[in-house]
């Protein structure tokens, strides 16, 4: 199966407002796709109803051909999904390792033992520092997440998609409200994620979706205005219309 | 850090041991009743600490396995082999059955906690011939364990002890456990841990049966202490004054209840002698807590020695 | 049959008690997100108030009023110098406001003593008429029904068709937004508080007039109040009407019918409906 994510016909409606107006589109094993447009496009919708967050009004989605289309989240993630959240979302009272752990035992039974501490599970600490590791916060790996900074937690916030062992990521607005210095740094933790994972990214800095991206889908109002490479997204009139000109 | 809550914790069961032998009667069944309520507010806390959830009505599994041993023992004559286990597991039952509020959050799983909670003490109330509803039932014997009347106030004091001890190690594991951490996780950001997979409402579930589990032996442990057992215990009021202790002591960790307990009861115990309107002092004292000390009084002794009431270690 | 009529005037009028309490407590909660335990304490209280104004002066509509009126300094001193400092912890506002109403109780103990004490009512409202099918009928409770009726179709109508009823409507939506609009949300606050605390205030002289006030009356109207609120949805008026007929009706025919498990009969359909509707019948999701 070459096609990891394909979505047909998708639409989510919030009483008359149609936030998704019928989305089709596939991304295949391995790629990086850039999910870009201007605010209220419904991108964010979308990752909601493919992620599991929220369950579509119409369509389909299916995940290495498997129609997950309305399964539970949770079970979406032991299928592979793993996501990033536009509105950082971790645990602030837990530590980082402790963060990085719930992600590590999430997707197995293990998250279930009541009779043996965490800390009898020695390669779930080696796990979690580890994971901590590639995002640069192992320094601060014992200490309260409520303690970090704004980009800190993003990075965090990253980590804990990357442990979910996901087949496919949804990463979405991962450098939103970050310096220049930290996106380079958000930048390059993707660009280093391996092949076997395939990425969908929203994401408003055109470097940073450009950079990465293999090809672009642009969306507007709900619905897909043009995909294409990065070249040929960048030079589409339509494009920058939207972005630039009137709507 | 380590060392110093060892050391306390050392203290403690020492100044515990010795308690009856030096305080007299009088302390060592209020000493008693604290660890039962002690344990009860633990219940709470389990919920309420580490998963978030606030919930009221612990007292009816505490009464339901109260009740359940009661009626055994004295309208049936069965031995405490028999009592005590069928207390324990009506309770557990009931909790298994109340849990699917755990389908509910926030304030809605506190309302309906409330009337879960009356549901039970209207039934021990109003179901007289069963019950012997405001009467209650009076002359449970002493609960007898491989052959032995444990019949003594001292003695019943040491076998709550022992209980309650055996209770708080397996507490310990449990909130430290991968379980244990997905409860706080829960609480943090119930979302987050459903888009790493966790199927949150069943980890709540568990809680809650694991809750009515530990409400249900405190329940059982009590009817032997009191001997007696009414309607009272299935109240509101009931639970609504362990979940304070619960705060009071310091939630989320596994003194806290305990210390809420000695303090809520020794105070009720204290004004109630030269003072008719204790409920209000009672009232008065959720309102101090409420505004005044909501990290209780481990929370408070935190500030100071940070570790001390921690149960965690770094996973 | 008889009994089956009779019953259903109970339970109507019951419910037109329950209403004025649970409308208080379900609007306070819908704009404020505030859980006030302490609503049981108000009837309480107001109850005991309308009760010795109605001794002194003779007029029971006095009582009435008096109570009601009486309810609205304590009710905004306990807002705003209490319960304002929880902020949105609803664990909070649980834990403080019993803890209010344990003080308000053990006070009326204090004050009014422990015997069960009735309102007086007024001689036209005393007796009972005759009904077609020779059911004899106490006048109080029918008058209860109308007056429920009057106070439910003015709130009702206030609520849906004046400037100020839309106003609290989109606070009980969007707070934020409502004061966004510069409009003075503190203000609309004190108000629906006020009226809460009023209605608890009347609820208590009315209800203290024919179900008796007693220590530990406030946590038994209260919790009906709280079934009513869960069925009918947290923040809906309409709710709180049906929800306080659905109390109403089921409270009178499970204690003719089943009067030893009159509590089952009555949460035993909430715990259903929750199983399927954990927000109530018009609560909002989300």
């Amino acid at each position: 199966m070459t096609t990891a994510v394909a979505i047909d016909s998708l639409a989510k409606m919030f009483g008359g407002l149609r936030a998704v107006d019928g989305v089709s589109l596939e991304v295949a094993r391995g790629e990086r796709r850039a999910l870009i447009g201007p605010n209220g496009a419904g991108k964010t919708t979308l990752f909601h109803c493919i992620t599991g967050t929220m369950q579509p009004s119409s369509g389909s989605v299916r995940l290495f051909g498997n129609d997950i289309t309305y399964l539970p989240e949770h079970q979406r993630t032991k299928l592979g999904v793993g996501r990033t959240f536009q509105i950082t979302n971790v645990f602030t009272d837990l530590s980082l390792a402790e963060n990085i752990a719930l992600a590590i035992v999430g997707t197995d039974q293990r998250k279930w033992i009541c009779s043996r501490p965490l800390s009898a599970f020695p390669a779930v600490r080696e796990q979690a520092l580890t994971g901590l590791e590639a995002v640069g916060l192992i320094e601060r790996a014992d200490d309260p997440v409520k303690l970090l900074s704004y980009g800190e937690r993003r990075q965090l916030e990253l980590a804990l998609a990357l442990n979910t062992h996901p087949k496919v990521l949804f990463l979405d607005e991962p450098c939103a409200g970050l310096s220049p210095s930290e996106r380079q740094r958000i930048f390059k933790m993707i660009r280093a994620l391996p092949r076997e994972i395939t990425l969908v990214m929203i994401e408003h800095d055109m470097d940073v979706a450009l950079g990465l991206a293999d090809r672009v889908t642009v969306m507007n109002r709900g619905r897909v205005m043009v995909e294409g490479t990065p070249d040929e997204v960048q030079s589409n009139p339509e494009v920058r219309d939207v972005y630039f000109g009137h709507v | 850090m380590r060392i110093y809550s060892v050391i306390l914790a050392l203290l403690a069961l020492a100044a515990a041991l010795i308690a009856p032998l030096v305080a007299g009667p009088f302390w060592t069944t209020l000493i008693t009743q604290i660890y039962i309520y002690g344990l009860l507010a633990l219940s709470v806390d389990l919920l309420l600490g580490h998963a978030g959830l606030y919930s009221l009505c612990q007292a009816s599994f505490f009464a339901v396995a109260a009740y359940t041993t009661a009626i055994l023992q004295v309208r049936y004559g069965y031995p405490t082999i028999v009592a005590a286990p069928a207390g324990l597991i009506a309770g557990t039952l009931l909790a298994v059955i109340y849990g699917s509020a755990v389908r509910t959050r926030g304030v809605y799983f506190i309302l309906i906690t409330i009337a879960l909670g009356y549901i039970i003490w209207g039934a021990v109330y109003r179901w007289a011939s069963f019950t012997g509803g405001d009467n209650g039932i009076t002359n449970v014997p002493p609960p007898s364990v491989a052959g032995v009347s444990i019949a003594s106030q001292t003695a019943y004091y040491y076998f709550v002890l022992g209980v309650v001890i055996l209770c708080a190690f397996g507490y310990r594991i449990l909130i430290r456990s991968p379980f244990g951490l997905s409860l706080r996780g829960i609480k943090g950001s119930e979302s987050r841990m459903q888009s790493l997979g966790y199927r949150t409402t069943m980890h709540l579930y568990a809680a809650f049966v694991i809750s009515g589990l530990i409400a249900s032996l405190a329940g059982v442990l009590y009817v032997y202490y009191n001997r007696f057992i009414n309607p009272v215990a299935a109240s509101f009021q009931i639970s609504v004054e362990v979940s304070l202790m619960a705060i009071v002591g310091g939630s989320g960790t596994i003194v806290g209840p305990f210390i809420g307990a000695g303090v809520f009861l020794g105070l009720r115990n204290w004004v109630s002698s030269f003072f008719e309107l204790h409920t209000a002092v009672m009232g008065a004292v959720f309102i101090a807590t409420v505004l005044w000390a909501p990290s209780g009084i481990v929370g408070f002794i935190e500030r100071w020695r940070p570790g001390v009431g921690k149960p965690k270690d770094p996973p | 049959m008889h009994n089956g009529i009779l019953q259903a005037i109970n339970g109507v009028s019951f419910a037109a008690l329950l209403f004025l309490l649970a409308s208080g407590f379900t609007l306070s909660f819908g704009l404020m997100r505030v859980v006030n335990m302490a609503h049981g304490a108000y009837y309480l209280f107001g109850g005991y108030i309308g009760l010795t104004i109605t001794r002194y002066t003779g007029s029971f509509a006095l009582g009435v009023l008096g109570g009601g009126l009486s309810v609205i300094p304590l009710g905004y001193l306990i807002d705003r110098f209490l319960i304002r400092r929880t902020g949105e912890s609803h664990l909070a506002q649980v834990l403080l406001t019993v803890g209010i109403a344990f003080v308000l109780g053990d006070v009326a103990l204090k004050i009014w003593g422990g015997d069960n004490l009735k309102v007086p009512t007024p001689i036209e409202l005393r007796g009972a008429i005759e009904l077609p099918g020779g059911i004899v009928y106490p006048i109080y409770r029918f008058v209860l029904i109308l007056f429920g009726i009057v106070v439910g179709l003015s709130l009702w109508l206030l609520y849906r068709k004046t400037q100020i009823g839309a106003v609290v409507r989109a606070g009980v939506d969007d707070r934020e937004m409502v004061s966004a609009t510069g409009i003075n949300i503190d203000r609309l606050f004190v108000l629906v508080s006020a009226l809460a605390s009023f209605l608890a205030g009347i609820a208590g002289v009315v209800g203290g007039a024919f179900l008796t006030l007693y220590p530990g009356a406030e946590w038994e109207i209260l919790i009906y109040a709280l079934v009513v609120v869960i069925f009918g949805g947290l923040g809906s008026l309409e709710g709180a009407m049906i929800g306080a007929l659905m109390v109403g009706l089921l409270d009178a025919y499970g204690r003719w019918l089943l009067p030893e498990f009159s509590y089952f009969v009555l949460f035993g359909p909430m715990a259903i409906l929750l199983l399927f509707r954990p927000r109530g019948i018009f609560g909002r999701e989300g």
